[in-house]
């Protein structure tokens, strides 16, 4: 799709200069195929829900059959999902983690499946560079951890974050501002800027790099020599690709811990 | 390259970029309805249909692993009895064996025992025999010889002595020869 776009922009034989004449061309696709009342059936739309099928399918098809010897894609989900709800869950929260599992769970496997479809061929295009689903999850985890702290520690909760006692007198309206701050604006910012920057990035560097790449080479016969330019880029392109393959299951894994962590903190706000 | 990269920038500083931040409303829906639709999911099969399949898991290799146990129990008891049987028996045959050595020398006891009786009553018998007859011989050499003396007697002091001193006196004679025999 991408490189098709780009190739729409580009006429390597009268100019090198290769470039969509906006960026965000990359990212929105805003002709819906079809409208259902305020909701415009793009793209990212349909990719959104087919994300959700995915997601759906792969626990059906690993869990709708006990088995007490598991198949090797049974076993696979189940180390994956025993991890998300182990050591994520469990191990950050503690022994009250388990009720977060299936909220940490849902998260991860949405968006490790939003993250690969950056490097799934003919998608390429990981829905964590659109905003929409970074920041619902990210505020989402964000009225978890406000509510969780206000239920768990009462207004003791808000005290404890704008008064910390362990910190001197002298600092502790300082420290207060700063961590009111960081806990009640920044977290859900941070936490979803770092998804959506991280696939923003990776998403650009592997459609410039494959796609300039891929047309310069193929316009051999208009630019002859100069077309070699597209081979760096591209092989360079393939080594992102295995590289954001990386990246899509560790975001997707940081963005599940640091939920659980923020949870976490409003549990035991002592810690 | 670098043209390639200004020329980006440009274009994103020309359409305000913050397009790129704000989420788009239908993206927004469905990624809400979406992700509802996998915590529903997850919340409701996932999860519970997992515990169920580690529990059922768990509880089939706590079962193979107990009948095992008791397989192997029973094997140990059948073993143990084996062995006792063997061992019973072992000891019955040393017993048979054992007792038949005893009945044997028994036997062999008695039989020496009864020979030696029955010898020693033979050679009893045989003694006596030759002493009965001994005896026989003597009392008849006795008579003979009597008889021979009274003749000679007779034949040499004929008249001279009457017949009751010649009785006397072969008695003395015969007393003298059965104090010399």
């Amino acid at each position: 799709m991408d490189p098709l776009i780009l190739a729409s922009e580009c006429d390597p034989a009268k100019e090198i200069i290769c470039a969509p004449t906006n960026v965000i061309e990359l990212f929105q696709f805003d002709e819906a195929l079809f409208s259902i009342g305020p909701m415009d059936f793009t793209r990212t739309v349909i990719l959104t829900f087919l994300a959700m099928f995915i997601v759906i399918g792969l626990l059906y098809f690993a869990f709708r059959t006990p088995r007490v010897v598991p198949t090797k894609f049974g076993a696979a989900m189940e180390s994956l999902v025993l991890f998300v709800r182990d050591d994520v869950a469990k191990g950050t929260i503690g022994p009250d983690g388990i009720k977060y599992a299936p909220y940490l769970l849902s998260m991860f496997l949405f968006i490790l499946v939003a993250n690969l479809f950056e490097v799934t061929p003919f998608i390429n295009f990981p829905l964590t560079s659109r905003m929409a689903i970074p920041l619902f999850l990210a505020v989402l985890t964000w009225v978890i951890f406000v509510f969780v702290g206000f239920k768990k520690n009462g207004i003791s909760y808000l005290t404890g974050i704008i008064w910390p006692k362990s910190v001197p007198v002298a600092l502790r309206w300082l420290v207060g501002l700063i961590e009111f701050f960081s806990t009640f604006l920044l977290r859900p910012i941070t936490l979803a800027v770092r998804l959506f920057a991280n696939l923003v990035a990776g998403h650009l560097m592997l459609t410039l790099l494959l796609g300039s790449g891929w047309i310069f080479m193929s316009a051999i016969g208009d630019i002859g020599i100069r077309s070699i330019i597209g081979l760096p880029w591209f092989v360079f392109g393939l080594g992102i690709f295995v590289f954001e393959l990386v990246v899509a299951v560790l975001q997707a894994y940081i963005f599940t811990l640091l939920s659980a962590v923020y949870i976490q903190t409003s549990v035991h706000p002592e810690h | 390259m670098f043209e390639l990269f200004y020329a980006l920038e440009e274009a994103a500083e020309e359409s305000s970029g913050i397009d790129l931040l704000l989420p788009e409303t239908s993206e927004l829906i469905a990624g809400i309805l979406a992700f509802s639709i996998i915590f529903l999911v997850v919340w409701k099969f996932a999860l519970p249909k997992l515990s169920q399949i580690l529990e059922a898991r768990q509880q089939a290799i706590t079962g193979q692993l107990t009948e095992a146990e008791s397989a192997k129990k029973e094997a140990e008891s059948l073993l143990d009895d084996y062995k006792e049987q063997v061992a019973g028996a072992r000891k019955e045959a040393n017993q048979i064996v054992d007792d038949a050595r005893q009945s044997g020398e028994a036997l062999r006891t008695d039989i020496v025992a009864k020979a030696d009786a029955e010898a020693a009553e033979i050679a009893e018998k045989a003694r006596k025999e030759a002493s009965a007859e001994r005896e026989r011989a003597a009392s008849r050499i006795r008579d003979e010889v009597a008889a021979l003396s009274l003749d000679v007697a007779q034949k040499v002091v004929a008249g001279t002595v009457d017949e009751g001193a010649q009785r006397d006196l072969v008695a003395r004679y015969i007393d003298d020869l059965g104090g010399m025999g």
